[in-house]
């Protein structure tokens, strides 16, 4: 029991969206700022409708480059701020994801896929996986979670704040349309009651004392005049993020270990994966199921591991390669083949991973 | 039984399609038993004519709706809506239409077919409808519109929550329609909708609202408890709002074990699960 927004532990039937929302105003987000963009835009409906109950706050911004900017801005004043977007939505708060990795700033970005390029579809797809791990002008110094479910979209939507302002890289949660309108039973909790302490926040700016007296000077800087003087900060950030990695990636797998085919997927593409992989197990077929829950870090050694041992990983993705890509890059130097299962903008279902597993396993 | 119209409405992912479908479906049934009642009369009485010698009239027919010649139906053939032979199929008199006009083109759409097959008309968009209008495709279909003016039962499955209740202000024959009744679909398992209060808040935002039903689930999850308990709830706040719950709805599986009246005194409503296999 507690006093925040969920005072006891129970069972609910919601949709991601409105799960996203219970999961930010648990984990004692302050403020959104947000402009409307389907799939996600129940995210701001429940937010605007829970937020006045709970002394939180709404900022409607004119597009997503404000709504990025402004949520940077409240970190920097010290708020448990973030943001959701889709789309073409999530490619204009590019910019100031980017600004939030050179600076630091633990902003949070809540995103369901649509399909893409440009508007495309208002409804699903996983084709946002390049941009959100990697878009903006730098190196991708960024966190990226992918739930599957609408329990993951609550606990990975709390974790995700206390992520970002342990580590202070902008983290994302990274779901999709189908997701957002899922409708499902969870288990909302608060997070205190379950020993989860949430990471304090503190203004960047307006702090007491003299700068360069009474404490550091807060040089909070997105310009650099010199290449050497960028070169030596960016070398530092990927030091500070490699560092990190190791500790905040995540994944599941399992029937791995004596795998020739291995199934690959992540979101809500990873539950199809899993059903099938289970069921060609039981088969007594030797297929395996890994699924990165983060996409950015990866699971690097986990992932190399597993492709050094299958002859074969098969990718299923509702994209064209966009996680191919990134594990083709994690596991560059094994012989493992790549299967590919790709349909952009298009649901994959269990039985068409069973299929093609089924098709290829030796 | 008196023509049906009705509206269902509620908090978006409340179950309103759901409750819906089976409504329509259940409605088709009772009235293709109406008419197979009146063919079996007919038929008595054509054999007793031809016992006489006398002459069958299509006029001895008449309240009855058939695909085609009505000297070829067998009352075996009427048994299902989906007879091999079409001609045999008889029209149930239900229209079902899905009235979403913040997302018009996905909900019923996987379902459109399978639910006509069942005898009711559907006024729904079809993908070949959403071809090239994208994103703006916000559109009221013509026929949508003007569904209360149709024949028959009528049921509109209003979408999208809050907002999308007020669509029903753009509904020819809306309010003035003596047979329409808007019922709230409450599932007391969702946050927004947990307590007696926060049923009663959600009602008054509802705007008009005739009635409510008890659609408490965990969706895999729901037993007859949550639904008991659901009813509870809905009970009481229906109490503070003077209005009636007209049914309390649950799968097929948990209704058997509740029977045909919940903890309250509700009738219960069986539901087949169709959303599954719907958009969202």
């Amino acid at each position: 029991m507690g006093e925040g927004p969920i005072t006891e532990e129970k069972r609910m039937f919601m949709t991601g969206n409105e799960t996203v929302a219970w999961a930010a105003l648990a984990a004692g987000a302050e403020i959104m700022y947000g402009y409307p963009i389907t799939p996600q835009n129940e995210i701001m409906h429940y937010w605007t409708r829970l937020a006045p109950k709970h002394g939180r706050l709404f900022l409607q911004t004119e597009d997503e480059l404000s709504a990025g900017f402004t949520t940077v801005g409240g970190v920097l004043g010290g708020r448990r701020a973030f943001t959701a977007t889709a789309g073409p939505g999530n490619v204009l708060m590019q910019e100031p994801v980017s600004m939030a990795e050179m600076m630091r700033l633990p902003i949070v970005i809540v995103v369901m896929q649509r399909g893409g390029p440009s508007t495309a579809t208002v409804i699903y797809s996983q084709q946002e996986v390049t941009l959100t791990t990697l878009g903006g002008n730098g190196e991708g110094f960024r966190i990226v979670y992918s739930p599957s479910t609408n329990q993951e979209l609550f606990d990975y939507t709390i974790k995700a704040f206390n992520t970002a302002w342990r580590y202070r890289f902008p983290t994302f949660v990274l779901a999709d349309g189908y997701q957002a309108k899922l409708r499902e039973p969870l288990t909302i909790y608060d997070p205190a009651a379950r020993g989860i302490k949430m990471v304090p926040t503190e203004a960047y700016t307006g702090r007491p004392g003299t700068p360069g007296i009474d404490r550091p000077p807060g040089q909070y800087r997105n310009t650099y005049n010199t290449e050497e003087e960028l070169y030596e900060v960016i070398l530092g950030l990927a030091a500070e993020y490699e560092k990190m990695a190791a500790e905040v990636a995540e994944y599941q797998s399992f029937g791995t270990e004596d795998a020739t085919v291995v199934v690959v997927a992540h979101g809500v593409v990873a539950r199809a994966a899993k059903d099938a992989v289970e069921k060609l197990r039981k088969e007594g077929l030797k297929v395996g199921y890994f699924r990165p829950v983060t996409l950015r870090p990866l699971p690097l050694a986990e992932l190399r591991a597993v492709a050094g041992s299958a002859q074969k990983l098969l990718i299923a993705e509702s994209a064209y390669g966009q996680l191919a890509r990134l594990v083709k890059e994690a596991i560059y130097g094994t012989k493992t083949e790549i299967v590919p299962l790709y349909k952009p903008g298009l649901g994959v279902t269990s039985e068409e991973i069973y299929a093609r597993a089924r098709e290829i396993v030796a | 039984m008196s023509r049906i119209v009705e509206a269902y409405i509620g908090e978006y992912a409340s179950g309103k399609s759901e409750c819906a479908i089976n409504r329509a479906l259940e409605l088709a049934r009772l009235r293709r038993e109406e008419v197979l009642s009146r063919v079996r009369k007919a038929l008595e009485y054509r054999q007793a004519l031809e016992v006489r010698g006398g002459k069958l009239e299509v006029g001895n027919l008449e309240g009855i709706r058939l695909a085609n010649s009505p000297r070829r139906f067998h009352t075996s053939n009427l048994l299902s809506p989906t007879s091999k032979n079409r001609r045999f199929r008889v029209a149930s008199g239900v229209t079902l239409v899905d009235l979403d006009v913040v997302e018009p083109f996905w909900t019923l759409r996987p379902l459109k077919k399978e639910i006509e097959a069942k005898g009711i008309t559907v006024i729904a968009w079809d993908r070949e409808d959403a071809e090239g209008l994208g994103e703006a495709g916000t559109v009221l279909k013509p026929a949508a519109r003007w569904a209360l003016a149709r024949q028959g039962d009528v049921i509109l499955d209003v979408g999208y929550g809050v907002g999308g209740a007020r669509v029903l202000e753009i509904i020819e024959g809306y309010p003035e329609n003596a047979d329409l009744r808007v019922f709230a679909v409450i599932n007391a398992s969702r946050p927004m909708t947990a307590t007696v209060q926060d049923i009663v808040d959600h009602v008054h935002n509802l705007g008009r609202v005739d009635g409510l039903v008890n659609n408490t689930h965990l969706g895999e999850e729901t037993d007859s408890t949550v639904v008991q308990e659901g009813a509870k709830l809905v009970t009481a706040a229906a109490r503070v709002l003077n209005i009636p719950v007209v049914a309390t709805a649950a799968v097929d599986r948990v209704a058997a074990l509740i029977g045909p009246r919940d903890c309250e005194g509700n009738p219960v409503r069986p539901l087949r699960r169709f959303m599954p296999r719907g958009f969202w």
